[in-house]
């Protein structure tokens, strides 16, 4: 547990995201507009080398290594996340930029906000402390409020920024009691490591098991599942599309990172410590609820983004049902959640992209009706929504399509889970039909009025990679599934501990 | 004193806390009783810091006293945001998106 200068080399991505956000935040006070592009490619930057950094402490992390004083835990699963979120936040500034130029308030800030953001989910997926699970929930909480908010003249922006902030805030203050509870019942442990050793003993104390369900609700609260769901239409709706983007895809997946790292091994699975807490009975009723609450809810939407704000809400839902296999204690089921994650954040970003891409200034046309005939007069873009879409529901040969393979695969191993599998798929059936009718009005239907746009170099990499980041893991999968499976191996619970 | 009032006492703010922010439709008097959720965190850490003997508790109440102030700046922030465009902090005003 002794500091030495040398354990900083396990938070180098961290410093760099971080260190590049302070740098932004400084050169946007002598920017002109039009040095704001080179702000973005300073952020862009700033991605690159903290991927390259995660990417070379990959070997290294075989093993679990705990540095920091216990706060910093560096393992596969942690840098998988990492490499994620990085990749998300640079494709959340590729997109970013020509959106708020076109729609004109763009502000350099806003890069930095998004390097904080990364830097906050990179201390959630290594945290081994309460202390650094809080700050990072926090900074990246933080961050997307003023992600959401940062679009000042537009008043929906400012109302999803309020209501995300204000239920946001309200499940801080759940996660700072319950873990005071959790500190104050375990006799003064704040480790995972330490929580889990005590979590036997301390489950007959109720408010030991309050104070993992305090926490549990804040978490469940960041994924935006049933019933603590309320702010996510509006929020994905108000936010700038890229902010919402960058939400749907990072905020979550930080989440769940979370949830898999404190329900998956602290609060324990059946035979081992934790499991009379009984959380994974009340967690597989949430799944049901949030994946049939999102789907048919988004049925009935005419704005594309809200509707793909309820397919969040559902997604949450399939990614609970891993949670749920995790809990139960079935191998794998971690590497299947970690998979599903992947290939929901490049499905979720390409199509956040679109849809800031198919509308102009004053016109941001977010609903079905608007899109009737872009399959003829944007064939791309078109044909890059209709991957998206069918990835989001699942259809091969798409990466959506093997996420959800294997994290239903997962939970099929246990007999009482069938359940929830049987759920899961008839929710992605019903889901299919509201993605399918983006697709018909997109080359079914003729446009009503033109549908030009901005032309912009950066929007069309960011969706070429996004796409062809979707149909190659649902040609290819193997290499990614090799990588979640050694970081899904770092998180499966050692019995006994 | 023994812990337990100290623990009572925290029970009472943050139940006062959850039932302003779900009571109250002012959207300054639901930072107030975020606030008041976050001290009542605060409080329970350090009862329970106190009688185990403990500084981590102290030590994370100032983290979270750092966490309040932040959340105070940006939700303040966000909040005169909201009346530029609204004219209003009352939260039942402020649902224009269709349910």
């Amino acid at each position: 547990m002794s500091f030495d200068l040398s354990q900083l080399s396990a938070i180098v991505p961290l410093i760099i995201v971080t260190g590049m956000g302070c740098l932004i935040l400084l050169a946007e006070t002598f920017a002109r507009n039009r040095a704001r592009t080179g702000l973005a490619s300073l952020a862009l930057g700033g991605c690159v080398f903290a991927f390259v950094a995660v990417a070379a402490q990959w070997d290294a992390a075989a093993t679990k290594t705990t540095v920091l004083q216990g706060m910093w835990v560096m393992d596969r699963m942690a840098l998988f996340l990492d490499a994620t979120f990085v990749a998300t936040a640079a494709i959340t500034v590729l997109i970013s930029g020509p959106f708020m130029r076109e729609h004109g308030f763009e502000f350099g800030e806003f890069y930095g906000i998004v390097l904080f953001a990364t830097g906050g989910m990179m201390m959630v997926s290594h945290a081994d402390h309460l202390l650094m699970l809080l700050i990072g929930i926090e900074t990246t909480s933080l961050a997307a409020y003023v992600l959401t908010g940062c679009w000042r003249r537009n008043a929906r922006s400012s109302e999803g920024a309020m209501k995300y902030f204000l239920m946001g805030a309200f499940a801080t203050g759940f996660l700072v009691y319950g873990m005071a509870l959790i500190y104050g019942t375990t006799g003064g442990e704040m480790t995972y490591a330490g929580i889990a050793a005590k979590a036997a003993v301390s489950s007959n104390s109720s408010l030991f098991v309050a104070g993992v369900y305090f926490v549990l609700i804040a978490l469940i609260f960041k994924v935006a599942a049933v019933p603590f769901h309320m702010w996510a239409p509006d929020t994905y709706e108000g936010a700038p599309t890229p902010a919402t983007g960058f939400m749907a895809a990072g905020v979550k997946a930080a989440a769940f990172g979370a949830i898999l790292r404190l329900f998956g091994t602290v609060f324990g699975g059946p035979g081992l410590p934790g499991e009379p807490i009984g959380w994974v009975r009340i967690l597989a009723t949430v799944a049901i609820l949030t994946m049939t609450f999102g789907n048919l809810a988004a049925l009935r939407q005419e704005n594309i983004k809200r509707m793909l704000a309820y397919s969040s809400i559902a997604h949450a839902g399939y990614l609970l049902v891993g949670v749920v296999a995790v809990g139960v204690g079935i191998a794998g089921a971690q590497s299947a959640v970690l998979f599903y994650l992947v290939t929901y954040t490049f499905t979720t970003l390409g199509v956040f992209g679109v849809i800031a891409w198919v509308g102009k200034r004053g016109d941001e046309r977010l609903f079905v009706d608007d899109w009737a005939g872009l399959g003829t007069a944007r064939p791309a873009l078109a044909l890059a929504m209709t991957i998206f879409l069918l990835s989001l529901g699942g259809v091969p040969p798409t990466g959506g399509f093997f996420g959800k393979f294997y994290l239903f695969r997962a939970a099929m191993q246990s007999p009482e889970l069938y359940p929830l599998v049987i759920a899961g798929v008839l929710n992605s059936v019903v889901s299919v039909y509201y993605y399918l009718r983006v697709v018909v009005a997109m080359y079914f239907r003729d446009a009503t009025r033109p549908l030009d746009s901005y032309p912009s170099a950066s929007m069309r990499a960011a969706l070429v990679l996004t796409a062809i980041a979707v149909v190659v893991l649902g040609l290819f999968p193997g290499a990614v599934v090799d990588w979640a499976g050694g970081a899904g191996a770092a998180v499966a619970k050692v019995a006994g501990l | 004193m023994p812990t337990l009032y100290y623990l009572y006492l925290s029970f009472a703010l943050f139940f006062i806390g959850t039932a302003g922010v779900l009571l109250r439709r002012n959207a300054l008097i639901v930072l107030m009783a975020i606030e008041l959720q976050l001290n009542a965190g605060n409080l329970a850490l350090l009862a329970f810091s106190r009688s185990l003997g403990d500084l981590k508790g102290h030590v994370f109440a100032f983290f979270v006293i750092a966490l309040a102030a932040a959340e105070a700046a940006v939700g303040l922030a966000i909040l005169v945001g909201m009346y530029r465009t609204r004219q209003t902090i009352n939260l039942d005003e402020v649902a224009t998106m269709k349910r």
